[in-house]
């Protein structure tokens, strides 16, 4: 049985169980997927889209990553190296075992979006966290309105989940994708530009917007939707603080009075104009 | 009310030490805090203590798990937990509206953080009233009676001579019933309170803040900070965690620890970025968060006027001064 929120409520949310890695997914030079489940097989928890799981190594650290997407019996954390935790769980191979303890976190807003047009819009890494709810978009598609992705990294290299930008998702009804780099190199005969223009070029009309990426992309990305006269309450987007406990206890993650481990990470752009801007 | 000579305090907390875990204020090693009962502990009843009895629900570092991996493998286990009952005599009404504050923390928004509920349903509080202020003292400002601690199991009187008992909650009579012989019933008056030298008007407070995160008084109110983290160290509501390990070879254990907002390392980010990079950012922080953010949250202020940062800051930035200049900006 896989563990719910309620049961994590009532075990101790603070300590890690027992879990191992199952696949490693190569991405990019510098992102690997992998896939975890218990020691018996089974999924360690079950996360909403866009919830959060703390992975450790324990002799190295504990960190908070998104959960990407989750299958019948694991669930998966694409993780891009950047600092020492990342660094060696990029070392690791199939066996491994790690500790787990999550969900946390608000997730998107499954229910708003249902039945309505999507644009799922997604810089480098970003992509991570938006792909849990484009593949629950995917497994419950009669549910979703019209879904269209639009993604952009540095280079062709640098370009998350390959097999479903270019295969997996190209079948799916319904859905367009939309993929750019923001140079031109050989190889490459997609579009090259920024993901802010390329939103603007291609001028969507959906009626919820989801972005995820870095800040410099989301900040530039923002007036394009305002152009597209978005309602605020319909520009949802995910925002990092440095994490320690996943509860809102340890007080770290805290953007005015919101705690990103608990309150988010999922935010609209109507809940951002009333916290302080300290991202 | 149940009375007691102060003189016989000390057999008292013999008798109580028998049953239950006691911690009193006592002074060691020239500091004034909280410590588990012993003979010839040298009690510290005159004025409040330096350190507040925080870290007998959040100590200052707590083991979590411990854990052994080697190769592929990894074992984590739990550490059991204390069982004893504790009694904690002594605690002055600031200290148990922070006890408030604590809980509020650890026990409500959806998650209970187990490490800190069993410390706390362990625990007997026995409030003990104040006669004097001390030069730092502000608790009447922000609406805490110094005489009445909010939560108690028991209410003691500072009656001078004598001490008086006030049994309020089940756990509390049953603890007085355990020492019944030793008291005496009387009716006793209850002095009454001192001047208070410091005061703070934190009416409307919170509300004003609203619209203050860009002012330029955040400058002025940070420039002499020095990131030190003693405020936040003595505070009583303070309660921001760092977790850790500390690793020998393939063994390791899981802690937290006291951590603070004034440090870069709290905010810092894999990759470096730093959404407070600077004094005033984490000042504004750590100000906003006891009179703006935590009002929002939990609907009380994070502060209880003990004054302990007031006395301790080493630059003497003082709390009141901080509201006196919010309210005026």
């Amino acid at each position: 049985m896989a563990i719910t929120v309620e049961d994590v409520k009532k075990i101790n949310p603070l300590v890690p169980i027992k879990a191992k890695v199952t696949k490693i997914v190569q991405e990019t030079p510098d992102v690997r997927t992998f896939h975890i489940s218990t020691m018996d097989d089974q999924k360690p928890f079950d996360p909403m889209p866009g919830q959060l799981g703390m992975l450790s190594l324990p002799l190295v650290g504990e960190g908070m990553f998104s959960i990407t997407n989750k299958g019948e019996n694991h669930i998966e954390m694409a993780l891009k190296e950047v600092g020492q935790l990342t660094k060696a769980l990029h070392e690791i191979e199939v066996g491994q075992e790690v500790g787990i303890r999550g969900p946390y976190g608000n997730g998107f807003p499954i229910d708003y979006c249902k039945g309505k047009d999507l644009l799922i819009i997604g810089g480098g890494i970003g992509l991570a966290p938006v792909r849990s709810l484009i593949m629950h978009c995917i497994k419950n598609r009669d549910d979703f309105g019209k879904l269209t992705v639009v993604y952009g990294a540095r280079s062709k290299s640098d370009l998350c989940f390959q097999e479903d930008l270019f295969e997996n998702w190209t079948k799916v009804p319904n859905m367009d994708v939309f993929v750019t780099i923001d140079r031109a190199e050989e190889g490459w005969d997609g579009h090259v530009g920024f993901v802010p223009a390329y939103v603007e070029e291609l001028a969507p009309k959906p009626q919820v917007t989801v972005l995820c990426g870095p800040p410099i992309m989301i900040k530039f990305t923002l007036p394009s939707l305002q152009k597209m006269n978005f309602s605020d309450q319909d520009i949802i987007t995910t925002l990092e603080m440095r994490m320690k406990c996943g509860i809102g206890k340890c007080g770290r993650c805290n953007i005015g009075s919101c705690y990103v481990c608990l309150d988010g990470p999922v935010f609209t752009m109507e809940q951002l104009k009333d916290l302080p801007p300290e991202y | 009310m149940k009375t007691i000579l102060k003189a016989k305090l000390p057999e008292l907390l013999e008798q109580l030490a028998k049953e239950y875990k006691v911690l009193v204020p006592a002074k060691l090693e020239g500091v004034s805090r909280f410590a588990a009962y012993r003979e010839n502990l040298e009690l510290a009843l005159e004025e409040n203590v330096t350190m507040p009895p925080k870290d007998i629900f959040f100590p200052q570092t707590e083991e979590m798990y411990k854990f052994k991996s080697k190769d592929q493998s990894l074992e984590i286990e739990e550490i059991p937990q204390d069982e004893k009952l504790q009694v904690i005599f002594g605690v002055r009404s600031c200290d148990m509206k922070s006890i408030d504050c604590l809980d509020q923390v650890f026990l409500t928004k959806g998650f209970v953080d187990p490490f800190y509920q069993d410390k706390r349903d362990k625990s007997i509080l026995i409030a003990l009233s104040c006669v004097k202020p001390m030069e730092s003292c502000f608790c009447t400002s922000m609406g805490i009676d110094p005489q009445k601690g909010q939560g108690a199991d028991i209410q003691a009187y500072d009656l001078g001579e004598k001490l008086g008992f006030e049994g309020i909650t089940e756990r509390g009579q049953e603890v007085l019933s355990k020492v019944s012989g030793m008291f005496a019933e009387e009716d006793a008056a209850i002095p009454s309170i001192g001047e208070f030298n410091l005061t703070a008007d934190v009416e409307g407070l919170p509300e004003k803040l609203k619209d203050m995160f860009d002012h330029p008084i955040w400058d002025d109110i940070s420039r002499k900070c020095l990131n030190c983290s003693t405020c936040a160290y003595v505070c009583p509501t303070c309660h921001c965690f760092d977790i850790a390990s500390e690793v020998r070879g393939e063994d390791g254990t899981k802690i937290r620890c006291w951590d603070c907002c004034m440090v870069d390392e709290y905010t810092v980010m894999a990759g470096g970025h730093q959404p407070r990079p600077g004094k005033k950012e984490r000042v504004r922080n750590r100000f906003l968060h006891k009179l703006r953010y935590f009002p929002e949250r939990y609907n009380m202020l994070l502060c209880t006027g003990c004054g302990r940062c007031v006395v301790k800051c080493p630059v003497n930035l003082d709390i009141t001064n901080v509201i006196k200049k919010l309210q005026e900006a």
